[in-house]
């Protein structure tokens, strides 16, 4: 009931249209010429509503992280277009690109490499209010960091310490303190359990989708772990080799996967359960993922796809609206 | 069927900063030829160090105590020589990280024949004859001239590939393979645990698989031992130990993962807590301060692993 209020009547927080991101390959020492380009992103469109949660799977190199660096304006488009809020943030500089960035924030992968060790951990969460004008010496300072480390299930006392004196789970909550520390309507978790035990995963995820309920918070969350992904989405895009090759709402994605890496993928997800393993058909899977410096022509999975025909490796799908909401790239998937 | 491998009450410690660490308590297991058992735990719960410590590859830790039957054999009777005649001939090993346990200046052909030369004393040509078709056999393409290409040049799965062609080059009768997927992506996964399973099958070697992932044990595992705070506390096949896990641990974590086929709730049933710390573990079970069926006991005396017929085991007060 909360997927589908969220996708008919909440307002649009992001939207991203036909976003390319491409890094210039060069070669020589002195004199550098352009060779090529990684295209790391290469037309990307996807709407993101407030308070929803937009899963973003697909395997390293896919693009999912540069998307995720574009859309925080980390770094600049090679073309497309970034709305936040109805606002187009494609080329936003200055101090209106600051202003920007209180609203959106990233929760990272490593809560060991992204934390100052060096920093209390109250001075750690503290520190985006500071970057933004707040006074230390201030009451309603102090104040605001005991009810960030309330937020997240950390003690007072807590903030006394350093990061080394924490776990993992419990470091990656005080990354979340921070990323939350300047009350951001969009947060980017990009795998934001992936480096946690399997018994701390649960928890996180618990006080990821706990803060989001009482917060109004709208996710683009990142992440390889399918199985968690399905557990924290509203809706699911999956990236191969820079492309968005499918998005649809959770249920119909995980139930009816259209495109054949989609399907690919999830049979490659094993199931933590013999009984249901063993009575799986075992996925053949072929080939590798190409490099993004030279990705195939037409469809880039064509060259492990089992349906590939001629027309696949001439002609670049395009995403073609289909039932229950869902969007695919595949020339394969038509209505 | 006589286990190939015997593992039986080994305690290995470690002297750090903090005191005397005791990373594997009173471990005993077992794997047969042709089997594959899982060993499961999170970081810091001892089922490396158990891994390691078969292969006599844990300085500067210590075994303290217990035996490690290898086909009759005590490992830990044997000294360095002896051990190194057997790593990599009769006992194989393949790490997580394919890209650091390779030699990045040496040609993946000179590393997979390498094993070949030492143990069998074949002429340099012959052993590298036989690494082109150890490659072909792991399905990478272009065998015959990879050879002459260096790691870099690999993926990550290839990598990960040529660990198994050296594994295999000398077909021994144990492979062990700590968390070998973890570093790649789900569908390189699949592809490199079907290899690994069907090339073990093929020359019934046995398998001790080391990883966290719950998901990979219920693919490819016929048994499965649950290492918590470095014993393991419960184990049996892993089609019964699934369907109903009889310790708290066990049960915990099974609930507690996200499944692709399951209800997609709203609340994951997590462990409260913290894994504990090996150098401040608490007197009694591990496992007490988190564990929702604690009581008295569980805090004084640690539980034995105790055999509940089945094949199956568990250390838990509940089951005493």
């Amino acid at each position: 009931m909360a997927e589908l209020a969220a996708s008919k009547v909440a307002p649009e927080l992001l939207r991203v249209e036909d976003l390319c991101v491409h890094y210039p390959v060069t070669e020589g020492v002195v004199r550098q010429r352009e060779v090529g380009a990684v295209k790391a992103v290469d037309g990307v469109s996807f709407h993101l509503r407030r308070g929803e949660t937009l899963g973003l799977v697909g395997e390293s190199g896919c693009g999912k992280s540069t998307t995720a660096l574009a859309v925080l304006r980390m770094l600049t488009p090679t073309s497309g277009r970034i709305f936040f809020d109805g606002e187009d943030i494609t080329a936003l500089a200055g101090e209106p690109l600051r202003r920007l960035r209180r609203r959106m924030q990233m929760i990272y992968q490593d809560p060991f490499g992204s934390l100052n060790p060096r920093m209390r951990v109250r001075d750690l969460v503290g520190e985006p209010l500071i970057v933004h004008g707040a006074n230390r010496r201030s009451p309603g300072y102090r104040g605001r960091v005991n009810e960030l480390l309330d937020l997240v299930g950390l003690l007072p006392d807590m903030g006394e310490r350093y990061p080394h004196e924490f776990s993992g789970g419990q470091r990656q909550r005080i990354g979340i303190a921070r990323a939350l520390a300047l009350e951001p309507e969009l947060v980017i978790c990009d795998e934001p359990v992936s480096a946690l035990d399997v018994s701390i995963q649960a928890q996180v995820i618990n006080l990821l989708m706990d803060l989001q309920q009482e917060l109004g918070l709208t996710y683009l969350f990142i992440a390889h772990d399918l199985s968690v992904v399905r557990h924290i989405s509203d809706r699911v895009g999956v990236m191969y080799l820079g492309r968005l090759v499918e998005t649809a709402p959770k249920a119909a994605l995980f139930a009816t996967p259209r495109h054949p890496y989609t399907q690919i993928l999830l049979g490659a997800v094993p199931v933590p359960d013999p009984a249901v393993e063993a009575s799986r058909e075992q996925p053949v899977i072929l080939g590798e993922v190409p490099s993004p410096r030279n990705p195939p022509p037409g469809c880039a999975f064509h060259p492990r796809c089992p349906k590939a025909e001629d027309r696949c490796r001439e002609q670049r799908p395009q995403a073609q609206r289909m039932d229950q909401g869902a969007r695919v790239a595949c020339h394969f998937a038509g209505p | 069927m006589t286990a190939l491998l015997d593992v039986s009450d080994l305690t290995v410690t470690f002297r750090t900063d903090r005191g005397l660490v005791r990373a594997v308590d009173s471990v005993s297991l077992s794997v047969a030829a042709g089997e594959t058992l899982a060993l499961v735990g999170e970081s810091g719960s001892g089922k490396s160090v158990t891994a390691l410590s078969i292969l006599g590859l844990i300085a500067p830790g210590r075994i303290e105590q217990g035996r490690i039957a290898f086909a009759g054999d005590d490992l830990t009777g044997f000294d360095e020589a002896a051990l190194r005649a057997i790593r990599g001939d009769r006992i194989a090993m393949i790490f997580q990280e394919p890209m650091s346990s390779l030699n990045p200046v040496l040609t993946i052909g000179k590393q997979v024949a390498e094993p070949i030369w030492l143990h069998r004393r074949m002429a340099w040509r012959e052993a590298y004859a036989q690494a082109a078709e150890l490659l072909r056999k792991v399905a990478i393409p272009d065998a015959g001239t990879r050879l002459n290409d260096y790691p870099h040049q690999f993926s990550g799965g290839m990598r990960q590939r040529v660990m198994i062609a050296m594994a295999l080059a000398c077909r021994p009768q144990l492979i062990i393979a700590d968390e070998p997927t973890t570093a790649l992506d789900v569908t390189v996964q699949a592809q490199i645990l079907a290899l690994l399973k069907g090339l073990t099958r093929e020359t019934n070697a046995a398998l001790l698989l080391i990883t966290h992932d719950l998901g990979v044990v219920a693919r490819y595992a016929d048994r499965v031992a649950v290492m918590y705070g470095g014993r393991i506390v419960e184990s049996g096949p892993a089609a019964a130990l699934y369907r109903k896990p009889k310790h708290p641990y066990t049960e915990g974590l099974m609930h507690s993962v996200p499944r692709l086929d399951g209800l997609a709730s709203k609340r994951l049933p997590a462990i409260p807590g913290q894994p504990p710390d090996l150098a401040k573990l608490p007197t009694g079970c591990a496992f007490a301060p988190r564990c929702p069926h604690v009581h008295d006991a569980c805090r004084a005396s640690v539980p034995q692993l105790r055999a509940l017929g089945d094949l199956r085991a568990v250390a838990c007060h509940r089951h005493g």
